[in-house]
């Protein structure tokens, strides 16, 4: 019986070692696509040292993978991690230590398109229990169009504060893409499909209720 | 009892007396080899195994460590092995894997996304992006017909990506009907893709 006990107690420690690679070794994996052994042993040694520091980490390996994809050289891979994970530290400051590391890349996108750090700590004050990955993306899309980082901001926290969801301002963003398309000016769009989404939410006095859900 | 005429003593102390004389150190030499036998180290996964061997292990011990594997198998399942396949779009995705997305809450439950691009003289055609790790090999693009468009599906999270599409493993082209992802990390073109919270 003892044997029995042990043996099995030997294929459960073999099955362990055999399965940890898998949870640890994902990203690891990946970073096989990265030809140049150099390259590879900054990205994986700067991926540690991110992790360490409690940043997120796939926006970084994602990062290094998309300028593998771009052909661009390690130096250049390396100028774009470091800036990358500085955004990313600052945006996990600003959402808070509850951020997922999905909202904590939205926000250093924000971040990347100049978006004011107040404007994005007061966009997840008005929805501290959920994600606001959706709207920080918005807001990036807007600026990126024209608009200036703080007329957009100011648009969606408001939209937001009267409980605006993440999809109404997907479409937003779709309805003031296809009007920049049609040549209207990027403002004068949002201003205008803004008002649309404004008048499809509820009035001021139930938006707290339906903020809580 | 036994008496000293017994012929069994007598006959093994006759043997006895034959044998020849110890020779002077031979028990001291015998005893250093020993020593020096004992002192090798045995390898570490043969002292691993001693050891192991060698530890009671008592019946609630046993039943915990089952417990325990069975708990860890429960939590892990969908997780290894499929953790790619999750956001891998243009393949079947396992029955667990569908699993786990369905139990993600909505504001980070990949929903599937269609993606199109008219590349006329392309061989092949792969979308890229950070949904799917900007990996050519996880998301190849299957041609409308003899002549029409590229397609394939993806499975993003609701939010802002980038992508691009990879056109003969070589050239990283933008998808000519989505907006442009500013970037000045590197050089080339990107596009943006929009996916709402489903």
């Amino acid at each position: 019986m003892s044997n029995f006990i042990r043996w099995t107690a030997r294929l459960l420690g073999v099955a362990a070692i055999a399965s940890a690679p898998q949870f640890v070794g994902a990203q690891e994996a990946r970073l096989l696509a990265i030809r140049d052994d150099a390259t590879r042993d900054f990205v994986r040694q700067f991926v540690e040292a991110a992790r360490v520091r409690g940043t997120p980490t796939e926006p970084l390996v994602s990062r290094a993978l998309e300028g593998v994809a771009f052909k661009a050289d390690r130096k250049r891979i390396e100028q774009a991690m470091a800036a990358l994970e500085k955004r990313l530290r600052r945006s996990r400051d600003l959402l808070g230590a509850k951020a997922t590391a999905d909202e904590v890349a939205a926000g250093a996108d924000a971040l990347a398109a100049d978006v004011p750090a107040g404007m994005i700590q007061e966009m997840k004050k008005l929805a501290p229990q959920r994600q606001i990955t959706v709207e920080l993306g918005v807001l990036t899309e807007l600026v990126a169009k024209g608009i200036s980082p703080k007329v957009a901001a100011e648009r969606i926290k408001e939209l937001m504060a009267r409980g605006a969801t993440g999809a109404q301002l997907t479409e937003l963003n779709a309805a003031v893409q296809q009007d920049v398309a049609l040549g209207i000016k990027p403002v004068a769009a949002l201003e205008l499909r803004g008002r649309g989404v404004m008048s499809l939410l509820p009035p001021p006095a139930s938006v707290n209720s339906a903020q809580r859900r | 009892m036994i008496e000293e005429s017994d012929e069994l003593i007598v006959r093994a102390a006759r043997a006895l007396s034959g044998m020849p004389p110890t020779k002077a150190g031979a028990v001291a030499r015998v005893l250093m080899a020993v020593r020096a036998n004992q002192a090798r180290p045995l390898p570490f996964w043969k002292r691993a195994m001693r050891r192991f061997d060698e530890t009671s292990v008592s019946a609630k011990a046993a039943g915990l460590l089952m417990a325990a594997s069975l708990v860890i198998g429960f939590f892990a399942r969908g997780t290894v092995g499929n953790a790619r396949d999750s956001f891998a779009g243009g393949s079947e995705l396992s029955g667990t894997a569908l699993q786990s997305i369905a139990n993600m809450p909505a504001e980070s439950r990949p929903v599937p996304v269609a993606v199109a691009v008219e590349l006329a003289n392309a061989k092949t055609v792969a979308v890229v992006g950070d949904f799917n790790g900007w990996d050519p090999s996880v998301t190849p693009m299957q041609r409308v017909g003899k002549d029409g468009p590229w397609s394939a599906t993806v499975l993003a999270k609701p939010g802002r990506h980038t992508y691009a599409f990879m056109v003969d493993g070589a050239t990283l082209v933008a998808d000519p009907r989505a907006p442009r992802a500013k970037s000045s990390d590197f050089d080339g073109d990107a596009s943006v893709m929009m996916v709402r919270t489903p």
